[in-house]
């Protein structure tokens, strides 16, 4: 498991949230804002290979409108600097 | 001791706790079932021997080994680890993303009805093998794992795979295994109504524009991810779980039932079911 563990520890950094060490008898984790350290949710470990990638890319436009991440604002402002013209227009599409 | 109720002294007292819990929307299938079975019959189609085993009864290896197998799936054992582990997610869920306090009284009874579920299951475990009763399974499935990040992903995973252990529950009524028949129509009523907790808070995620937006685009996720939940249609174990009354239908009809249950309640909510093909894993 400590390389799917890796793949989701990667693929959540690129939009500013850190895995926590692992909870309750090791399967899951939970999800914490890299700005202000809020929980704001939590995953497992058996997701299968590639999954956790695909999953928080796809998410991409909802960290970029606030309707996921920390109410902070951390992950929107992640995503911002990722690709500026997409978080605009994902602003838009949810009257963020 | 049973006092002649049918019920053990432990469990009388666990049955009078549930009661006592019994108001405003707790329990969900309380509405579900007053207009009768809301899960469809699952009928078995093909020929076999009508077996029947009693707990303490000799089990045939083969029996004995797809029984254990499926208990192990179903993983809800007061013994199991990694069962508790995942409640434990729950409750982080439900202190850190409630959205109102209601929602998280709600999750609190969640919790109660699958520890006792657990209590249950270990009761199974130990009159079938006594060092399965404390044996760590964790989830194998992906869906137990999907991140949740939001009340509505929550929603989907009481919706979705909650309802996919009603729907299991519903096929033990006609278990040859007769404690897993006995008390199959408690874990089924049990599990409906969590998937009806689900589809509570669906239902008041989409009441406004942004919750529908974000809802419409996790139901992409978590779709695949609960018809895949049943396993692939060529599973080379379905028939033997069929021809020792363990399971009355394969994958692909169960899948099916399920998906035309789902499917209704989605175009209920406003949702057009997604492409049954699409993001799947196991087909």
């Amino acid at each position: 498991m400590d390389a799917i563990v890796e793949e989701i520890r990667r693929a959540y950094a690129t939009v500013g949230i850190t895995l926590d060490a692992p909870a309750a008898y090791g399967t899951y984790y939970r999800l914490l804002c890299a700005g202000c350290g809020r929980m704001v949710g939590n995953v497992g470990d058996h997701l299968l290979p590639g999954m956790a990638a695909e999953l928080v890319a796809e998410q991409f436009e909802l960290y970029a409108s606030g309707l996921l991440g920390c109410p902070c604002g951390h992950q929107s402002q992640t995503t911002r600097q990722l690709d500026t013209p997409r978080w605009q227009a994902a602003r838009q599409r949810f009257d963020a | 001791m049973a006092d002649g109720s049918g019920l053990s002294g432990e469990m009388r007292v666990i049955e009078d706790a549930e009661r006592r819990g019994r108001g405003g929307r707790w329990p969900f299938w309380r509405p579900a079932y007053a207009h009768g079975d809301p899960l469809p019959k699952l009928t078995c189609q093909v020929s076999r021997p009508a077996y029947r085993f009693d707990e303490g009864e000799p089990l045939p290896d083969e029996y004995k080994e797809l029984l254990i197998k499926m208990l192990r799936h179903e993983g809800e054992r007061a013994g199991n680890k990694s069962f508790l582990g995942l409640m434990a997610t729950c409750l982080d869920i439900a202190e850190a993303l409630f959205p109102t306090a209601e929602a998280k009284l709600l999750k609190a009874e969640y919790l109660a009805e699958e520890l006792k579920h657990a209590i249950m299951f270990h009761r199974i475990a130990v009159g079938l093998q006594h060092d399965f009763a404390l044996r760590d399974v964790p989830y194998a499935h992906y869906a137990f794992h999907l991140p949740r990040e939001t009340w509505a992903d929550d929603a989907y995973f009481h919706f979705f795979v909650d309802l996919n252990g009603a729907f299991h529950a519903r096929d033990w009524r006609e278990s040859s295994y007769i404690p897993l028949a006995k008390m199959s129509a408690t874990v089924e009523r049990d599990e409906l109504g969590h998937s009806e907790m689900g589809y509570h808070f669906l239902h008041e995620i989409v009441s406004d524009r942004r919750g529908r937006e974000l809802a419409r685009r996790l139901l992409l996720k978590w779709y695949p991810a609960a018809l895949d939940m049943f396993g692939r249609s060529d599973s080379r174990n379905a028939p033997k779980f069929i021809q020792w009354g363990l399971k009355s239908v394969g994958n692909a009809e169960i899948r099916q039932a399920y998906k035309t249950y789902v499917d209704r309640k989605l175009v209920a909510l406003g949702f057009e079911p997604p492409d049954e093909r699409a993001n799947r894993r196991f087909l």
